[in-house]
């Protein structure tokens, strides 16, 4: 890794850690969850945007991540820092699971036993009354004593950039190639020495892996897990952050992520019509570009940069 | 256990599969000739269910509620017709890479769209249309009347749909292009065209469903989500793109419902349409009436 690569990571997280001071108590909370969405939107863009896998089970896995971790502490009183780990490692296995259940499975029938997997999910945690006390929701114990939004922008920020740089470095390795080569075509990917099998489990685990650990962070910041969280809407919001971005580009999920989460807090008063606008702008986007934000900066920066040269 | 208890049960459970059985044939319509998944079905449920209960109480009175079903079915058709017009045509026009990526982001955006438009318009409560019929009896055992209608209007819409699809020239189009997308152009078929009619009738048999079992199941912007659940499970029991599958498993699921909540326990009741799927999934893959996927 080259100086500046290191270096990058540490720059931005030196620029963004003032931010707080000036965005106030509630836009921290704000940024706060959509740094959590940032993780989550670039792992599930791992997985649909650069394996092809249309999975539709990412926000079970960090539901998973968030009960595992919360009733682990409650239950066994390990300290949060190692239970949220723990949380990420159930979510890695089941993501496992999962990948390894879906390997033969073509796109129509990967989307449906994925929503199944998810939907079966979200059942069993509103019926598991007992442990998770289902529909009312679990408290979970605070990572830090105090509910402020402050100190734990500091946390996700880093969260979001350890992330984004792992991720980061999959995508632009030997790997990021085998799962782009997947993704575009299997059969040749197979012809070409591509073990399609394990690296396509290697993203399920991955891309889950991250998702559980984000959701282990988001419950113990929150406060309250409820099966709710593995509503289908969940996932729906998560695909229009990475479409509006830019599915299948590094930048758009974090761009999108961010961008759709602000967005809807600033709307906050308009209510539903929000979740209208954001799905007619997810229609438009696939019928007129479909690369998002990212591709049409792609389409027009050129063009500005020519137009100002000559 | 008291065998007339027990009939009726049996009953209620034959009676609600038949219906969701309408909702899975609207899915695996769609999907056996543009072979995709429409993720919003649920939604055209809810439109129908709204429409509805809009023409019974604001139009035609509580008296005319079977006028209102084919009403709501032929509106749900012509937005049908339009919405693949304009956002689902464009999958089968010009080279598109990953079309099934396509189609699920498009119906999920229509899937939030539907739902929240739905919030916006007539606001988050439950309406209950009034009833359609009062209780009856079929034979010793008593039925709820709505119940009875549904069934009734359910099997007379199949039957209409057997007729169309397996008599007139559409049909034999639609049937056609199920077969061989390229094969029924050198027919002179506008297979295009043939997609259009297949989502229209597909969303307007989901719209049906909702129409008909508004006064039991309620009118709100998210009674989709569970018609969906269950049409996506039946069409995986059944087999994608099978239509007796569909039948078969929507009668098969509703059983095991109704026979799980009176024989085990009824707040499991959702509980054991996944575990019917995952233990068909686990002997049979391709479910019951599949045809075995192709590989490339």
């Amino acid at each position: 890794m080259s100086i500046k690569a290191t270096l990058f990571p540490i720059f931005m997280y030196a620029i963004l850690a003032p931010l707080p001071l000036v965005s106030g108590e509630y836009y921290t909370h704000v940024l706060n969850i959509s740094f959590y969405y940032v993780v989550m939107a670039a792992s599930w863009n791992l997985i649909a945007g650069y394996t092809g896998q249309f999975s539709l089970a990412h926000h079970a896995f960090a539901a998973m991540g968030g009960y595992t971790s919360a009733l682990l502490v409650i239950h066994y009183k390990i300290p949060i820092l190692l239970g949220i780990p723990c949380g990420g490692i159930l979510a890695g296995a089941f993501g496992y699971f999962l990948g390894t259940l879906c390997l033969r499975m073509r796109a129509i029938y990967l989307g449906l036993s994925t929503w199944a997997f998810s939907e079966s999910f979200r059942i069993t945690l509103s019926m598991s009354y007992k442990l998770t006390r289902g529909d009312l929701g679990l408290s979970t114990p605070r990572l830090l004593e105090t509910a402020k939004a402050f100190p734990y922008y500091y946390i996700f920020l880093l969260l979001a950039i350890v992330c984004l740089c792992i991720m980061y470095k999959i995508v632009h390795s030997r790997i990021g190639y085998y799962m782009r080569s997947i993704r575009d075509d299997e059969e040749a990917a197979l012809t070409m020495g591509v073990d399609t099998v394990k690296w396509k489990r290697f993203v399920f685990v991955t891309s889950s892996l991250f998702a559980g650990i984000a959701g282990a962070f988001h419950a113990h910041y929150i406060g309250l897990l409820s099966p709710v969280s593995v509503d289908f809407n969940e996932m729906a919001i998560l695909l229009i952050m990475v479409i509006t971005g830019g599915l299948r580009t590094f930048a758009g999920p974090i761009i999108g992520a961010i961008s759709i989460e602000i967005l809807s807090e600033l709307l906050r008063e308009y209510g539903e019509i929000r979740m209208v606008l954001f799905a007619l702008m997810v229609i438009v986007i696939m019928r007129v570009n479909r690369d998002g934000i990212v591709g049409i900066g792609r389409t027009v920066l050129p063009r500005i940069r020519y137009s100002t040269t000559y | 256990m008291d065998s007339l208890l027990l009939s009726q049960y049996l009953i209620a459970g034959l009676v609600i599969g038949i219906i969701y059985a309408l909702m899975a044939i609207g899915i695996t319509f769609i999907y056996s000739i543009m072979k995709m998944i429409n993720w919003s079905m649920g939604e055209f449920y809810m439109m129908g269910s709204y429409l509805q209960y809009f023409l019974v109480v604001y139009i035609l009175g509580p008296h005319l509620w079977f006028v209102g079903i084919p009403i709501s079915m032929a509106v749900i058709f012509f937005v049908g017709l339009y919405i693949q017009r304009f956002l689902l045509k464009p999958m089968f026009v010009g080279e598109m890479e990953r079309k099934d990526e396509y189609a699920t982001v498009i119906t999920i955006a229509m899937m939030v769209f539907f739902r929240n438009l739905a919030v916006v318009l007539a606001g988050p409560n439950q309406f209950a249309p009034p009833d359609y019929a009062s209780p009856t009896y079929i034979g010793p055992l008593p039925v709820s009347g709505n119940r009875f209608v549904a069934l009734v209007g359910t099997l007379l819409i199949l039957g209409l749909f057997y007729l169309v699809v397996r008599n007139t020239w559409v049909g034999r189009a639609l049937r056609g292009s199920a077969q061989n997308r390229v094969g029924i152009q050198t027919a002179g078929v506008n297979v295009l065209r043939v997609d259009q009619i297949a989502f229209g009738i597909g969303v307007s048999l989901a719209a049906a469903a909702g129409a008909l079992l508004a006064p039991i199941f309620l009118v709100w912007p998210e009674n989709g989500a569970v018609a969906t659940m269950k049409g996506f499970e039946i069409i995986v029991i059944g087999g994608l793109g099978s239509i007796p599958g569909s039948l078969v498993a929507g009668l098969l699921l509703g059983l095991v419902e109704s026979m799980g909540s009176v024989l085990i326990s009824p707040s499991f009741k959702d509980v054991y349409g996944f575990g019917l799927v995952l233990f068909l999934l686990a002997i049979r893959p391709t479910g019951l009436f599949g045809e075995r996927q192709r590989v490339a």
